[in-house]
């Protein structure tokens, strides 16, 4: 039998033979082991290519390159930049990152119940964070983003078994989650478990003036990541899809018939882009 | 610009970003191809069609920004900044962690001429078919096939070659990353 060329074994390789090319070939392969080597060489080396590039996907997308994408200018993104810099040095000072999130929360009318505690801020830091919440309106972006960023990395750090965190236990079917976030009484826990995501509680936040509850999930997939689901009611227009980022957290957050919902994740962007089309099918009918 | 398009590009922004890394083999110099890939992108929204592949059609976007990047500076290789590493140098033999061996594997692509580096990226990094690799690479089926035996071969031999003076460092690489 004709060895098969280069060509031939990486086509074999790459699954792109039709039936008798395939089969030929692993007539091949069978009967020559150098030729098996070869192709375990072959095989090896796509292997370490595919890996050498796939930590581009786990780095968070520069915001220039999310303002491009969205059409915005160049000076817009700088200002947004600078602001937020400025947002976070004048209020944080040498204190845990996340103190301040409920004083960003509060001026731009987002209240958040649950642990953290309420920190008085500056005239100046105000001037600040009205300043942020303006350029917010303006980009279409909003605090309760930064928020909802906030309570992942709580929940991440603190990890699942740390029930403190939690409003809402794991064991519970959706009925306390659907009373305290005021949701209709046909709402159902998203079954994500096909994702390998394990629900593990809930807390109950205000977003928008509106309950809403921010559910936490893990799993054991580690390009996947934990995962957080904000579910809340709203008197806004519906939105597509809409994506958007904080530090190392990919978020995607819509508006559909009356309500809000947001998935935060360190996972791809195209990752999440799927699990909220599954959870947008999923809770359709609310 | 539709709202729809523009979240379309913003969630193939991650893949454009590391095919333009395998381009250019420099961070700085990929975002700001993916960049000028955005803005002309949206300049011609209306050449893309409903019913065909979002991310082809910007993958082959890119590569003519690329394309055109290059034939500005007058040259058709372009040595990366961030992966110019000699394979099977006395300083690659001491290299045995997998991230750095990962790295010498970006820098043996880097050496690939242009035409075979789209070719692998686009079908061994991104999992294109032979036939949307061509129809974005302008070039028919066969070209692409041959493209990419050179390009593999090419690879498969530099990285045996290095392994070779390395010890196992590859085949370890490849399981540490994948277990990342």
């Amino acid at each position: 039998m004709q060895r098969p060329s280069d060509e031939i074994l990486i086509a074999y390789l790459d699954g792109e033979l039709v039936d008798g090319e395939r089969r030929a070939v692993m007539q091949a392969l069978a009967a020559d082991g150098a030729l098996r080597a070869h192709a375990e060489r072959l095989n090896d080396g796509a292997r370490l290519i595919r890996a050498a590039y796939d930590g581009v996907l786990r780095e968070s997308v520069p915001e220039r390159l999310i303002a491009a994408a969205r059409g915005e200018a160049g000076i817009k993104v700088f200002a947004r930049l600078i602001a937020r810099l400025a947002r976070w040095r004048v209020l944080l000072g040498e204190r845990p990152w996340w103190i301040g999130v409920p004083v960003a929360a509060s001026l731009v009318g987002l209240v958040v119940g649950g642990g953290f505690g309420y920190m008085a801020a500056s005239q100046q830091s105000a001037d600040l964070v009205a300043q942020q919440a303006a350029l917010n309106a303006n980009f279409g972006s909003s605090s309760w983003l930064d928020n909802i960023a906030a309570y992942h990395k709580l929940f991440v750090n603190a990890g699942p078994n740390d029930r403190q965190l939690m409003d809402v236990p794991a064991d519970d079917s959706g009925n306390a989650i659907r009373k305290a976030a005021q949701l209709p009484a046909d709402f159902r826990l998203p079954n994500l478990k096909p994702w390998g995501l394990d629900f593990q509680g809930a807390r109950i936040l205000v977003v928008e003036g509106q309950p809403a509850t921010q559910l936490f999930y893990t799993t054991d997939n580690k390009s996947l990541g934990p995962l957080t689901l904000v579910v809340g009611s709203s008197n806004k227009p519906d939105l597509a899809p809409t994506f958007d980022h904080r530090a190392d957290l990919n978020m995607l957050y819509w508006r559909h018939h009356g309500h809000a919902y947001a998935i935060v994740g360190s996972a791809d962007i195209g990752y999440l882009w799927n699990i909220a089309n599954d959870i947008a099918w999923q809770l359709d009918a609310i | 610009m539709s709202a729809s398009f523009s979240d379309q590009l913003v969630a193939v922004l991650p893949r454009l970003r590391r095919f333009a890394r395998g381009l250019t083999g420099s961070a700085v110099e990929a975002d700001d191809l993916v960049q000028a890939a955005c803005e002309r992108a949206l300049s011609r929204t209306h050449q893309f069609q409903p019913g065909t592949r979002f991310d082809s059609w910007m993958f082959r976007i890119v590569q003519t920004v690329w394309i055109d990047l290059l034939r500005a500076r007058g040259t058709r290789k372009v040595e990366s900044e961030d992966v110019a590493i000699n394979i099977g140098s006395d300083e690659s033999v001491r290299r045995v962690e997998a991230r750095l061996a990962l790295r010498e594997v970006q820098a043996v692509v880097a050496t690939l001429p242009t035409e075979q580096r789209v070719a692998l990226l686009l079908v061994t990094v991104e999992g294109l078919s032979y036939k949307e690799a061509a129809e974005i690479a302008g070039v028919p089926v066969g070209t692409i096939m041959s493209r990419l035996a050179r390009a593999r071969g090419a690879v498969a031999a530099k990285l045996e070659t290095a392994k070779l003076e390395t010890g196992s460092a590859f085949r370890g690489s490849t399981e540490d990353a994948e277990t990342e």
